[in-house]
């Protein structure tokens, strides 16, 4: 069995492309602004992330036995990028979603 | 204040991001309807999911870092922030990108 956090990191993100692409049908991905935005804000999140989970003093704790235990930048874990564009990405679409009601 | 420690990154996110709201024109505080049709869904997805983690021991919430104020589970209250306060960052970012891209924003033009 593959742990449990990047299997469902991955679900996630696969979840809201799947939403993208037969039920929001945005183009989203299209989009300069989206792309520009996702870069910024994944920049941020390496200090806002890494503060987070920094292994020196955690304020959340992971459980290696349920991570991948790769920790790209600042002992973060790789699926925690994958989890941030899950959500980020979902609050985006439904943004512009109810901008059209 | 060791224990205001996770509360303090997010608010340092949320002040960090406010003058985006209007420097560029972003809209997102000033929109708050749609601001909470955009979040509910990843709210409750993502808190279920927390709550599911936090029980099932996949992570955990330090006792020395945050409030001390527990959910169903073990969750830190200050999750609960985290998932409406990270996504207003996001699209006071998003909205900013598209107002400089479309020349929407008055003083970064050179004409008129």
């Amino acid at each position: 069995m593959p742990p449990v956090y990047p299997t469902l990191a991955v679900v996630a993100a696969v979840a809201v492309l799947g939403l993208e692409r037969w039920y929001f049908r945005s183009g989203i991905f299209r989009s300069r602004a989206y792309w520009l935005s996702m870069i910024i804000v994944f920049a941020f999140m390496v200090p806002v992330d890494g503060w987070l989970t920094k292994l020196s003093a955690p304020i959340v704790i992971y459980d290696d036995d349920h991570t991948s235990s790769h920790r790209v930048v600042w002992d973060i874990l790789t699926e925690e990028f994958v989890y941030a564009f899950a959500l980020l990405t979902l609050v985006v679409l439904c943004w512009d979603r109810a901008a059209q009601r | 204040m060791d224990r205001f420690q996770y509360l303090l990154v997010l608010g340092a996110s949320a002040l960090v991001t406010l003058p985006l709201e209007f420097a560029f024109d972003a809209r997102v505080w000033r929109r708050p309807r749609r601001l909470a049709r955009a979040v509910l869904p990843s709210f409750v997805v993502f808190v279920v999911w927390d709550i599911w983690a936090t029980t099932h021991g996949t992570w955990d919430f330090s006792e020395q870092y945050t409030i001390g104020v527990e959910l169903p589970g073990g969750l830190a209250i200050e999750e609960l922030l985290f998932f409406l306060l990270i996504p207003v960052c996001t699209l006071l970012t998003l909205e900013s990108a598209r107002n400089i891209l479309s020349g929407r924003v008055r003083w970064l033009r050179r004409d008129d």
